[in-house]
């Protein structure tokens, strides 16, 4: 187990690495260079010449490498020229609004999906399978942004019971104080992974069904129940799990989505804003972030797929 | 010797021959879903392109006095926008942009990843773990993250679009051709074949590249599916193509704000629109991944 | 006997679509205490049979006929009813233990789930006790920390043993066994088959065993039924069905079994071969000394799947490699022929050494050798046609006159020429074979490496392929590692046999020495394992290897 732990470690490690050198590649490729990019569009030629030799930037590139990420390694990413806050403090404000919102929408999403993916798997051809396929096949195909822009309709304003605003707050704790607001953006990040869940969960099912281990659990007397919510359900699991790991970076884009749908206060929002200001440092800090928290995500259901699954736990002991 | 499955082994002799690609082609015109999917999409590709022949709009100048007409009037079927443009011209001058940056994208980043994953997967060892490390990063690093940061560096066009797009999403695709490959390497035929003297050239073209084709072409529909969302995407956010070409997302984008008005035609055409395209491309995905797997069974 | 019967199939008839019948008016009787085997090859309806006795038939299959469990119809039952006597009245055990277990239970849990789903007040505690009991009286040795083991940690015959528990854990009136023992090695088949007739003489159940294996039949059923494409053949005792078949299927397929005799060999026409050792004398067609091959196992050490094998093969020579799965003799053979690098030792091809060629001299070594694997299925591209398949190794050493050899070799297999324009998928498994041989042969090479080509045939199709390929052998006179698990296969196509065991080289000699008189133990018990097809020989074998 340590063994494994620290080879899948070690290649998040090295996963991440890579994720610095791209960010960094790309902080070069903005238009002017990394001086523009910092200093803003109204820079003078003198200041960012000025600004290129404080920094170092008329330094080789692999000089300049190294100091952006002993940068890192001290918590720096800089300092927004439009927000007048370093980078970190900023994302540190968002990102915990950020989990929670993708956090339980995914919650919501597999309470439902995992159950109607089953239903999929052992469907019998009728009007409401049709049905229930259709709609998710739509699903699958419906921009999150149309989607919350129906929900806004419907609910804020055909039936106005909800707000179309999500809460403001600047803490956690207040978030869900005026939780009526969380409703709508949650909902909508979840029907939209529902589509995405249920699909995997339909082929996992049906992946399982033809395994010979079902035909046992027939053989000896066990209900079409049982077989299905005991014996397959636990063999389906894994891939599920591993398609979590692999959706992190999807469900990541969705938030940044609904975020600025319905103005939420989180990294995405902080992101799209940024880039409507070409706000280079928060743009590429987030981008480190976010990416990180994939890598550390991933990491994780690959863990956590050890313990689900024996036959993976025994590979790894 | 499997007694395993009851199956229903008939010695069918089919008179004639029917090759594998053949045979793919037959079951894929079998599949009702599949049938579907093309015919919706050669509807939306005539509406796209030969639409404005048939209703010539004019979208390059605004008609103030024109805006917000509702549907049907002054000859307007689908009313008109904030600046007094036609929407069902719009959509099909929009179709277009949608419908070229997102097929093209996803062929090229199916290209990018079947050459990166095969050259990966057939290679093995240490030049593999390196470039499967290279696409974790990639993949670590949410697309549309990405496609935001590139809009900022790089003026939108559709060429820029496409080109960003399709280096964005061949991630996917090199994950699997990478499997693939590692798997087709060790199958029996290419052991065969390598037995008799063949030069890893022949291994990749003629065995490993036609077998592992089924999962390239399926994943080529849906990597078009969500190229085509992506630049909606982008373009709802506000950093798509430059105006005056648009597309179905900044088309949405730019109907949000009369949501309250009950505009419904600046809002609904273009996000329809992007539901039907997408779905017909993952019908025509589908349709081509049962045809591929009903070869693996008939073995 | 006029008990009456614990299991009786009358007139059972079973379709599939509109068109395929694949059982067709089956009518089998088992008595309570006996063991009626029902055998036949693949397409016989033998196993659907065996499903359908438990309603375990997918809902395309159309059943008519009566299956009487204890005097109950099964098939007028629903699905409760179903339930209620699978497991409790019939039970099965199934071909791979492997797949038949569920991977995320422990064994234990799936012991005790067979007796909870029938004895709904049994405790959990008990139930976990009684499976423990279970599995000693199968015996599993240690038992109490088996319950908690998952089936991946355990051997194929342990597994095979703990689903034998969980069937007979109800102490069900019919066991039915579905080619339990055909994914096992001969050594594990034995001890099971052992193991279900102490447990027929312990609790008196009927027990029905469905296989393809006439060694298998002889060694351990009282009554055989023999099916041919959906149809009840013949009926007899063992004895009588052995000694006078009497349908003309019957004993078209009792021919076909290899047999492990002594002078069951084939007559070499040609080659009069030189006596044993003196084949060294003239340049071997393969001479591998110390042979290593390591690979990387699951926790980064490296496991040694051949050790230090040394083996010669004279020129012209069919040299078989037994052994049993794990046993390292493919690897041996993959080795042998540059698939696989070795750790160390050297691989001598037709005198030259091909650990060190390299480009062209590895080429044009290799174009003197073949190979022919044991899947045809997967052995040729799906892909490609039949004559592309039969074509590449010309196309690969640019030999011109291709449609003309294709056409040649396709004659040398017994193949019409018109099948070069088909496809892999559209033919027969003995079919494919055939043209995994004519690749094989086409650049008439010298050394033959044959990778339990015969395995995944069936028996009728198994002879003639065997009775090609020898004769291809003895016109073309190339020297053949002829790998397999099947004793009396290799004892009917090897001047000499090796035997592996876990890999290490074993055994070497001359067949008769190797086969009916060996030095080893390990060698002893493995020839001792194999059944015969003869019940009589059986029995008496049997107490051998019981007394070993």
């Amino acid at each position: 187990m340590t063994r494994f732990l620290a080879k899948r470690i070690g290649q998040a490690l090295v996963v991440v690495a890579l994720v610095t050198v791209i960010v960094f590649l790309l902080l070069h490729t903005v238009p002017g260079g990394p001086a523009r990019g910092i200093l803003g569009p109204q820079a003078t030629a003198a200041a960012i010449a000025a600004f290129n030799h404080e920094h170092g930037f008329d330094r080789s590139l692999p000089e300049q490498y190294w100091m952006y990420v002993s940068g890192l390694l001290h918590g720096d990413l800089g300092a927004s020229y439009t927000l007048n806050q370093s980078v970190s403090s900023l994302i540190e404000q968002r990102i915990p609004k950020t989990l929670v919102l993708t956090g339980l929408s995914t919650l919501v999403a597999l309470l439902v999906a995992i159950p109607l993916g089953v239903w999929q798997g052992r469907r019998r051809k009728g009007l409401t399978d049709y049905f229930i396929t259709t709609l998710v096949f739509i699903g699958y195909a419906t921009p999150v942004f149309f989607l919350a822009l129906i929900l806004v309709i419907v609910f804020a304003e055909k039936i106005p019971i909800l707000p179309v605003q999500a809460p403001q707050a600047e803490t956690l704790a207040g978030l869900f104080a005026d939780s009526r607001g969380l409703v709508l953006p949650i909902l909508a990040g979840a029907i939209a992974s529902v589509a995405v869940f249920s699909r995997y969960m339909r082929s996992a099912v049906l992946d399982n069904l033809a395994e010979d281990y079902v035909r046992t659990a027939r053989a000896k007397g066990a209900s079409e129940r049982r077989v299905v919510w005991l014996h397959i359900m636990r063999n389906s699991l894994t891939p599920i799990v591993a398609m979590l790991g692999y959706q992190l970076p999807v469900l990541f884009s969705g938030a940044l989505v609904i975020e600025s749908v319905f103005n939420y206060p989180g990294m995405g929002l902080l992101f799209w804003n940024a880039a409507q200001t070409s706000d280079y440092p928060i743009l590429l800090g987030a981008v480190l972030v976010i990416a990180v928290a994939t890598v550390i995500g991933s990491l994780i259901a690959d863990i956590l797929q050890a313990f689900i699954d024996p036959r993976v736990r025994g590979a790894i002991k | 010797m499997t007694a395993s499955v009851p199956s229903p082994v008939v010695a069918a002799q089919p008179a004639p021959v029917v090759g594998p690609y053949r045979r793919m082609v037959r079951l894929f015109f079998a599949n009702r879903l599949a049938v579907t999917g093309l015919v919706l999409l050669a509807l939306l590709l005539l509406f796209c392109f030969v639409g404005p022949l048939v209703h010539p709009t004019d979208q390059i100048h605004t008609q103030l006095a024109d805006a917000n007409l509702a549907p049907g009037v002054k000859g307007h079927p689908l009313g008109t926008d904030d600046v007094g443009r036609d929407v069902l011209g719009r959509l099909m001058v929009g179709g277009q942009t949608s419908l070229e940056i997102g097929i093209a994208a996803g062929l090229l980043a199916t290209l990018i990843g079947t050459v990166w994953g095969a050259v990966a997967g057939y290679t093995g060892g240490w030049l593999d773990a390196i470039m499967m490390r290279v696409v974790d990063a990639g993949i670590a690093i949410p697309a549309l993250f990405l496609l935001l940061v590139s809009a900022t560096i790089f003026r939108p066009t559709v060429t820029t679009q496409i080109l960003i797009i399709g280096c964005v999403s061949w991630l996917v695709p090199a994950r699997l051709v990478r499997a693939e490959a590692l798997s087709l390497r060790s199958r029996d035929f290419v052991q065969a074949m390598m037995a008799m003297g063949g030069s890893h050239r022949r291994a990749v073209f003629r065995h490993i590249i036609p077998n592992a084709i089924g999962t390239v072409v399926v994943n080529a529909t849906f990597q078009v599916a969500d190229a085509i969302l992506l630049v909606a995407y982008v373009s709802f956010l506000g950093l798509g193509v430059a105006p005056p070409a648009t597309d179905w997302g900044a088309m949405l984008s730019n109907g949000i704000s009369y949501t309250y008005d009950g505009y419904w035609w600046l809002i609904f055409p273009a996000g329809i629109a992007i539901i039907l395209v997408v779905s017909a491309f993952n019908c025509i995905g589908d349709g081509l991944r049962d045809s591929f797997e009903v070869r693996l069974q008939g073995r | 006997m006029t008990e009456s019967p614990a299991l009786a199939i009358k007139d059972l008839r079973v379709t599939f679509g509109d068109t395929v019948r694949a059982v067709d008016g089956v009518s089998v009787e088992v008595r309570p205490g006996e063991i009626v085997a029902v055998v036949g090859e693949s397409g016989s309806g033998k196993s659907v049979t065996s499903m359908s006795t438990l309603g375990l038939l997918p809902p395309t299959a159309e059943v008519s006929g009566v299956i009487q469990v204890g005097g109950v119809d099964v098939t007028a039952l629903d699905g409760a009813g179903l339930r209620a006597i699978r497991g409790a009245e019939v039970a099965m055990v199934f071909q791979e233990p492997m797949t038949a277990l569920n991977p995320a239970f422990t064994v234990g849990w799936q012991v005790a789930e067979a007796l909870r789903l029938h004895f709904a007040d049994m405790s959990k505690k008990r139930a976990y006790e009684r499976a423990a009991e279970l599995l000693e009286m199968v015996g599993i040795q240690d038992a109490k920390r088996r319950l908690g083991q998952f089936p991946h940690e355990l051997s194929g015959g342990l597994r095979q043993r703990v689903m034998i528990a969980m069937a007979i854990a109800c102490e069900p009136k019919v066991l039915i066994a579905d080619e339990a023992t055909t994914a096992l090695d001969v050594t594990v088949q034995a001890e099971i088959l052992d193991l279900l007739r102490d447990l027929r003489a312990e609790l008196g159940m009927a027990i029905l065993v469905i296989t393809h294996n006439m060694g298998v039949v002889a060694d351990i059923a009282d009554r055989v039924v023999v099916m041919y494409q959906g149809k009840v053949v013949e009926q007899a005792t063992v004895e009588d069905l052995f000694a006078r078949p009497q349908a003309e299927y019957t004993r078209r397929l009792l021919t076909s079994v290899p047999r492990l005799e002594r002078g069951a060999h084939r007559a070499r026409a040609r080659t009069a071969l030189r006596e044993p050792g003196q084949a060294a004398a003239g340049t071997p067609a393969l001479a591998l000394s110390d042979l290593v091959v390591e690979f990387r196992g699951e926790r980064g050490s490296k496991v040694r799947a051949v050790d230090e094998v040394s083996l010669t093969i004279g020129a012209g020579e069919v040299v078989g490699l037994v052994g049993e799965s794990g046993s390292g003799k493919s690897t041996v053979g993959r080795t042998a022929i540059g698939l696989i690098k070795p750790a160390s030792g050297s691989v001598r091809l037709l005198g030259e050494s091909l650990t060190g060629a390299k480009g062209r001299d590895l080429r044009r070594l290799r174009r003197r050798c073949s190979i022919v694997f044991q899947d045809p299925a997967s052995s040729l591209d799906p892909r490609m046609t039949v004559g592309d398949c039969i074509a590449e190794p010309l196309i690969i050493n640019k030999i011109g006159d291709r449609d003309d050899r294709v056409a040649a070799l396709l004659k040398s297999v017994r193949l019409d020429p018109s099948v070069r324009a088909r496809y892999p998928h559209e033919l027969s498994g003995g079919q494919r074979q055939r043209i995994g041989i004519a690749r094989a042969i086409a650049l008439d090479p010298e050394l033959v490496i044959a990778d339990e080509p015969t395995s995944a045939l069936d028996v009728s199709v198994q002879a003639t392929v065997l009775d090609l390929f020898l004769e291809l052998q003895d016109r073309l006179g190339f020297a053949c590692l002829f790998i397999t698990h099947d004793l009396a296969v290799v004892g009917l196509v090897a001047d000499r046999v090796a035997v592996m065991n876990s890999g290490r080289l074993v055994e070497e000699g001359p067949r008769e020495e190797v086969l009916f008189d060996p030095r080893e133990d390990y060698t002893r018990r493995l020839v001792a394992s194999a059944p015969v097809p003869d019940p009589a020989a059986q029995r008496e074998r049997r107490a051998q290897r019981l007394s070993l």
